[in-house]
């Protein structure tokens, strides 16, 4: 029975709540971010290099569109699967606000869906010989739709770390650079994906320029992973303990970066290069649900340390 | 008379007469035009006045009532008498408890936090050393709505009251509103996976009826007008707490600050903002959303230049 002497413990009031709600995005929108980054990657690298280098990646770049396209309509499959209510995903369509990110953003994917699959469908309408395969016009068509579908793929790329940036949740609403370092990350990824085609179908000049320059683009995308770490540290550290980020920090920079390098540089052979290509594309996924956990987590240790308090003042001493 | 009213069964009973699809269509698509242009009207909200307020949650239940929604189920939160907790898809109103007590009887300052424990002493005579805040909470109706920026399919609006609102029938549920509002109001519902919130009784108010809160609330805490009225009214009182030495009375929202915008529902408070759960100083997340896609452009850009650099490079 409690002594009446004792003081009785009470919860304390509202101020170690957060005050923001946990939007009821989990795993599925983790998935729905390394996708996205995926398929806006392979396309705007493949488009690049096959407009600057078509000799060296056009033939690269004309397999990776159909694989851009797949992985686009996965992204696709989760944004619908992630809402509150699915079949009203078209509501999305009824206006367009540039003012909202995701708004903006789902326009983007919208029109970058259209080209790509023309680029597609007159690809495979090529192979299986429905059309023929030396045709200007067809080759001056599938060019213009590479050309134009550049700035919805962009669009499509550049939207998804602003949203989370314009928020007022913990550790989002600080990570000013969270759409920079995205958009690194993601054409870092599609250079990874473009390596990987390049190994895996046969195109080893394509594959032994795409690994110095996945290399390099892997150890310049330490810069905006540096600074949103940094403009994250007050919310991490106030979540995790220190060992916790010193940990994930590690990994990023050990598993992410330095072993995928020394494999790229120094791996002899496709298994080592295709052992990389895992490595940035699973170190990217990490960091994507890492980021998208901090609300949660932030929550989460609140309600623990209040629970704690709780105990503590309940048993003194 | 007042039971009678709700017993539908006795009012005359209309319904749509049955349409085919291509009717259905035709009338979707042609009834934004149809519907015409809705006339502002002057703007309204609410003003809380947190230090009449009792506690007695009347706010909540005739919320409840009024809009119909569920019972959220009875947790005990072992937070004071709060065992609603938050504002969620069915509780649009939420009535704060605050104790303000030193422990063992030493002075509770009130600018201090809302950690002091309470013995049993202090409850039985009287608090001694220390007070009660509370404060009942809802949406703020927010001039410049950082959820209503959010939306992607504009079922969120300011409507003809400047008050925000929610088309249910529109709303698809990405929960974008739920992660942009700084006050942690809206809420995805579980049942039907929509957002809801306040409407501000945006029916009532279109047939001329005060919100159902504000009218049921016994301490007049909940009031409802004007917001130039309701403005006026409150600087009144603050004026008037502090003559009686409540120098610590202040009004939270009824301004704009540099980074938020006033607010349609606002309060007088005696503690500063966290102590009631509200953000010291909210921050509207759009204020800096060009810049980061300024950031987010230079950094794409910046990459490419290396790739292109890096592709032209090597000679191969
Ligand atoms: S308080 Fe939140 S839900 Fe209410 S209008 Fe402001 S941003 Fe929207």
């Amino acid at each position: 029975m409690q002594d009446d002497n004792q003081a009785r413990a009470i919860e304390p009031g509202y101020l170690t709540q957060d005050v923001t709600k946990v939007p009821g995005w989990h795993g599925l929108v983790a998935w729905d971010l390394l996708f996205n980054n995926l398929t806006t990657g392979l396309f705007l690298f493949a488009a690049v290099g096959e407009l600057a280098r078509p000799g060296l990646l056009g033939p690269v770049a004309r397999l990776a569109y159909p694989v851009a396209l797949v992985l686009l309509l996965t992204d696709l499959v989760m944004l619908v699967a992630d809402l509150g209510d699915p079949l009203r995903f078209h509501h999305m369509l009824r206006v367009f606000k540039p003012s909202s990110p995701m708004s903006l953003g789902t326009w983007s994917l919208t029109i970058y869906s259209l080209p790509l699959t023309l680029i597609v469908a007159i690809e495979a309408a090529q192979f299986i010989g429905w059309l023929p395969s030396e045709s200007q016009a067809l080759e001056w068509m599938r060019w213009s739709a590479v050309v134009f579908c550049l700035l919805p793929a962009f669009g499509s790329l550049a939207y998804k770390g602003v949203l989370f940036s314009t928020s007022s949740q913990p550790g989002w609403k600080d990570a000013r650079w969270l759409g920079g370092w995205m958009a690194s990350s993601a054409l870092t990824l599609g250079c990874a994906e473009l390596l990987a085609i390049s190994i895996l179908t046969g195109h080893p000049r394509a594959a032994a320029a795409l690994r110095t320059v996945a290399a390099v683009l892997v150890v310049l995308n330490l810069i905006p992973t540096g600074l949103v770490f940094l403009e994250l540290r007050p919310t991490l550290s106030r979540i995790y303990r220190d060992q916790q980020v010193y940990l994930a920090l590690a990994f990023i920079l050990v598993g992410g970066t330095l072993v995928p390098v020394v494999l790229l540089l120094a791996g002899d052979g496709a298994p080592w290069r295709l052992g990389a290509v895992l490595l940035i594309v699973l170190g990217g996924f990490a960091v994507r649900l890492l980021l998208l956990k901090i609300p949660h987590a932030s929550h989460e240790s609140r309600t623990g340390a209040r629970a704690l308090e709780s105990v503590r003042r309940a048993v003194p001493g | 008379m007042g039971i009678r009213e709700l017993e539908l069964t006795d009012l005359p009973q209309t319904s749509d007469p049955p349409v085919g699809l291509l009717a259905s269509i035709v009338n979707r698509l042609t009834w934004p035009f149809r519907y015409g242009h809705v006339e502002p009207r002057p703007s309204t909200g609410f003003y809380t006045d947190t230090t009449v307020c009792i506690g007695c949650k009347s706010c909540e239940v005739a919320c409840k009532q009024w809009n119909q929604l569920a019972a959220d189920g009875l947790e005990w939160t072992g937070n004071s008498y709060d065992n609603t907790a938050e504002l969620s898809a069915t509780s649009w109103r939420h009535v704060k408890f605050i104790e303000q007590f030193a422990a063992n009887g030493q002075s509770a300052g009130h600018d201090t936090t809302a950690t002091h424990e309470l013995t049993i002493d202090q409850l039985v005579n009287g608090g001694g050393a220390g007070r009660w805040l509370m404060m009942s909470d809802v949406c703020k109706h927010c001039i410049s709505a950082p959820c209503q920026h959010a939306c992607p399919t504009g079922a969120i609006i300011y409507n003809e009251f400047a008050n925000v609102y929610i088309q249910r029938d529109i709303c698809n549920g990405c929960s974008y509103c739920i992660a942009a509002c700084p006050f942690g109001v809206i809420t995805r519902s579980d049942f039907d996976g929509h957002s809801h919130k306040c409407t501000l009784c945006y029916d009532r108010q279109k047939d001329g009826l005060v919100p159902a809160c504000a009218k049921a609330c016994p301490t007049a805490s909940i009031q409802f007008g004007p917001i130039d009225e309701l403005r006026e009214r409150a600087r009144n009182r603050v004026k008037e707490l502090h003559a009686r030495g409540v120098t610590g009375a202040y009004l939270y929202g009824e301004e704009p600050t540099e980074s938020y915008s006033a607010l349609h529902s606002f309060y007088l408070l005696v503690d500063r903002p966290a102590v009631y759960g509200l953000p010291d100083a909210p921050f509207n997340p759009w204020l800096h959303m060009l810049a980061d896609y300024g950031r987010t452009i230079a950094s794409a850009l910046a990459t490419i230049a290396v790739i292109l650099s890096l592709l032209f490079l090597q000679r191969l």
